[in-house]
């Protein structure tokens, strides 16, 4: 019994030594926060601050507190501009999410039919245009798509259905729409992929359970099948959220800087791209630049944090 | 309440055979058990019956009905999972009602059927926890519960105790069988423990490379194994396979050569002739320590186990054959010295080349 007790003893004595810093900690997490501070942390801080300056011509700064976001918001000349790239955006994202995703998990759920023969093929050539560069896929679209020498209307009239084409990267009624479609067919490999380890992370056992429960395969997927995988569908969502509203490569590629028709491609990068560097006419501001830059951060901040906490904190992960 | 019968029932992925001609008849409010070692079609002959596997031939009735080309639903079974499949993202409540919101059964019928379910298996202060939040047994109760709740006229049940500990297994053990008592439901239960197969069926289907090898009431099959493998199989430790040959025979009385000792048996008439090549099985239980006469084996010991009750000598006979003998809890047995076990007459088994049993019926 002494013994035991005198051993608690030493034990209570040795917790506040052995509490002191930890250094191990901090040495391996130094490179990463070197890097992100150096890469990421400073630089985003500095657009911050750069965005509560103002320029002159002698390229003289001066701080003017707010006033770039009120010429951002208030002025004609800049707020026309920046809501048609917010509404644009919107609309970008609106269209990725219902139809990127929409088809991703449908082709995610073709991919998992136990009787699927060459899958594997299927799952690749699907995800293939993900990893070619943003520029070639544009090229590519604006020669299939150009009503003069393009592909698409040949290929339409060969089906019978010639009438339907139209200039669409060159309407203005179409042309984001078009974009989009060709951000859509780019990148509609990344959800299919994670829903597709979602879904096969279901066990076989669940869908065999409720298939003797009565349910037929319409009510499996929905009753089962996408209740499972709800946290991967939040998880695609923010992603593509993310991506979308710092979307620029695509756009830029094909209809350039300006985004026409008539900024009806305008999204949110390439305005804050015209912005910073100029275009043509227009001078570039680094500090109007960086106040866009700053607007962007505040909209995908909103977005991540409203589903941060309004859509995240609903979904549990379930553990087989 | 009905009967199952399979007639011809055949299996096969691509080339490979998992079935082939397997017949059975399951009588109303049978408790039938499958046994056999995995990979021998145990599994996929339950999926057949319940219907999430097609055949390649035969037919399944249920009843009185053939039910090949019928939905799992529509055969009024129920099938208890190994892993329990209940469906995570619902509350106990949510998973056993979860069946009967397809046969349209309305809410008042439904809540009756759950709560009536719940109170058998004790699981009523649980229906609103979610399945992460139960204990493996408890989880293990809601999938019968849910099986319950369907009110069917064949439960299945594929390994519903292997995920479970030595002592819950024991008590989930005697609670089917006592659910069994009460339904009066026709039970269908896979698993490749003999203990259970033993315990709970009163008939079991021992199963061998897509085969069934035989049919029978527990003791049955004990008593009178058809052949090898049911022999090996049933007993535990398994029973002891000796080379031997055959002596003399005399009308229906073999005399059998074994291990430098011989014993005359009553077997089939004309399943044996002189100088055939049998072999001679013998339950480790059977044997009795000590005895030193012409119906004895002797041999050195390898290695005892001391299990408290019961003690099992493992021992070499001069013939070069591996033998385990059950010995009294208090044996002197101790490795690297000589044993010598009685080996009953009565208590012989023989099987031919085939390794088919050629004893006569014993009374």
């Amino acid at each position: 019994m002494t013994d035991l007790t005198a051993t608690s003893v030493q034990r209570a004595d040795a917790v506040p030594v052995r509490a002191r810093f930890p250094v191990h900690i901090a040495v391996f997490l130094a490179p990463a926060l070197a890097i992100y501070t150096l890469f990421s942390i400073y630089p985003l801080i500095d657009t911050i601050r750069l965005s509560l300056y103002a320029g002159d011509e002698t390229g003289a700064r001066s701080f003017v507190g707010f006033q770039n976001f009120q010429t951002l918001l208030g002025d004609p000349n800049w707020s026309g501009h920046f809501w048609n790239a917010l509404r644009n955006n919107l609309i970008f994202f609106a269209i990725h999410m219902v139809v990127q995703n929409g088809i991703g998990l449908g082709l995610a759920m073709l991919l998992s039919l136990p009787r699927l023969a060459g899958g594997s093929v299927y799952r690749t050539l699907i995800f293939l245009p993900t990893m070619l560069s943003v520029v070639i896929i544009g090229f590519i679209w604006q020669l299939i798509l150009n009503p003069l020498w393009g592909i698409a209307p040949s290929l339409l009239k060969a089906v019978g259905l010639g009438s339907l084409f139209g200039p669409w990267l060159g309407q203005e009624s179409t042309a984001l729409l078009t974009v989009s479609l060709i951000s859509v067919w780019q990148f509609v490999g990344i959800p299919m992929m994670l829903i597709y380890a979602a879904l096969l992370n279901i066990p076989d056992d669940l869908l065999d359970a409720a298939t003797v429960d009565g349910a037929g395969p319409f009510s499996v997927f929905w009753f089962v099948r996408l209740p499972l995988i709800l946290p991967t569908l939040g998880v695609v969502s923010i992603l593509t959220f993310v991506a979308n509203f710092n979307a620029f490569d695509l756009i830029y590629a094909i209809k350039g800087a300006l985004a026409g028709p008539n900024f009806s491609t305008d999204i949110l990068g390439t305005f804050f791209y015209r912005t910073f560097f100029g275009f043509q006419l227009q001078v570039g501001s680094p500090t109007m630049g960086a106040a866009v830059a700053t607007a962007m951060l505040i909209i995908i901040l909103i977005g991540v944090l409203i589903y941060l906490f309004g859509v995240q904190r609903r979904l549990q992960r379930h553990t087989f | 309440m009905a009967d199952v019968s399979l007639q011809g029932v055949a299996k096969s992925f691509g080339a490979t055979e998992i079935l082939r001609d397997i017949n059975l008849a399951v009588k109303d409010g049978e408790f039938v058990v499958f046994v056999g070692p995995s990979g021998c079609g145990k599994s996929t002959l339950l999926r057949i019956i319940a219907g999430l596997e097609n055949v390649s031939g035969g037919e399944i009735r249920i009843g009185d009905k053939r039910v090949n080309e019928l939905p799992p639903a529509d055969r009024k079974i129920a099938m208890v999972f190994q892993s329990y499949a209940l469906y995570p993202h619902m509350n106990v409540y949510k998973n056993m009602a979860f069946g009967l919101k397809f046969a349209k059964t309305n809410k008042a019928e439904v809540d009756r059927r759950v709560r009536q379910a719940a109170e058998i298996l004790k699981l009523t202060p649980l229906l609103d926890r979610k399945p992460r939040e139960l204990s493996g047994g408890q989880r293990q109760r809601v999938a019968i519960g849910r099986a319950i709740v369907r009110n069917p006229s064949v439960f299945l049940f594929d390994e519903p105790l292997s995920n479970l500990d030595a002592a819950l297994r024991v008590n989930t053990r005697l609670e089917i069988a006592k659910l069994h008592r009460d339904l009066g439901a026709t039970m269908i239960y896979v698993t490749h423990d003999q203990v259970e197969a033993m315990t709970l069926a009163s008939k079991i289907v021992v199963m061998n490379h897509g085969r069934i090898e035989q049919v029978g009431a527990p003791l049955e099959l004990y008593r009178h194994p058809r052949n090898l493998f049911v022999a090996g199989f049933i007993g535990s430790p398994r029973m002891n396979f000796i080379k031997g040959q055959v002596l003399r025979v005399e009308g229906n009385i073999a005399t059998i050569g074994f291990a430098g000792t011989e014993a005359p048996l009553a077997v089939r008439p004309a399943s044996l002739k002189p100088g055939d090549a049998v072999t001679v099985g013998i339950r480790p239980e059977h044997m009795e320590e000590g005895g030193d006469d012409a119906a004895s084996l002797r041999g050195t010991i390898d290695a005892v186990e001391q299990l408290g009750e019961s003690s099992y000598v493992y021992m070499r006979l001069a013939s070069g054959d591996d033998v385990i003998v059950r010995a009294p809890g208090e044996t002197d047995a101790a490795p690297g010295g000589s044993y010598t076990a009685h080996v009953p007459r009565k208590a012989l088994h023989v099987f031919d080349a085939e390794g088919v049993s050629v004893l006569a019926e014993r009374g």
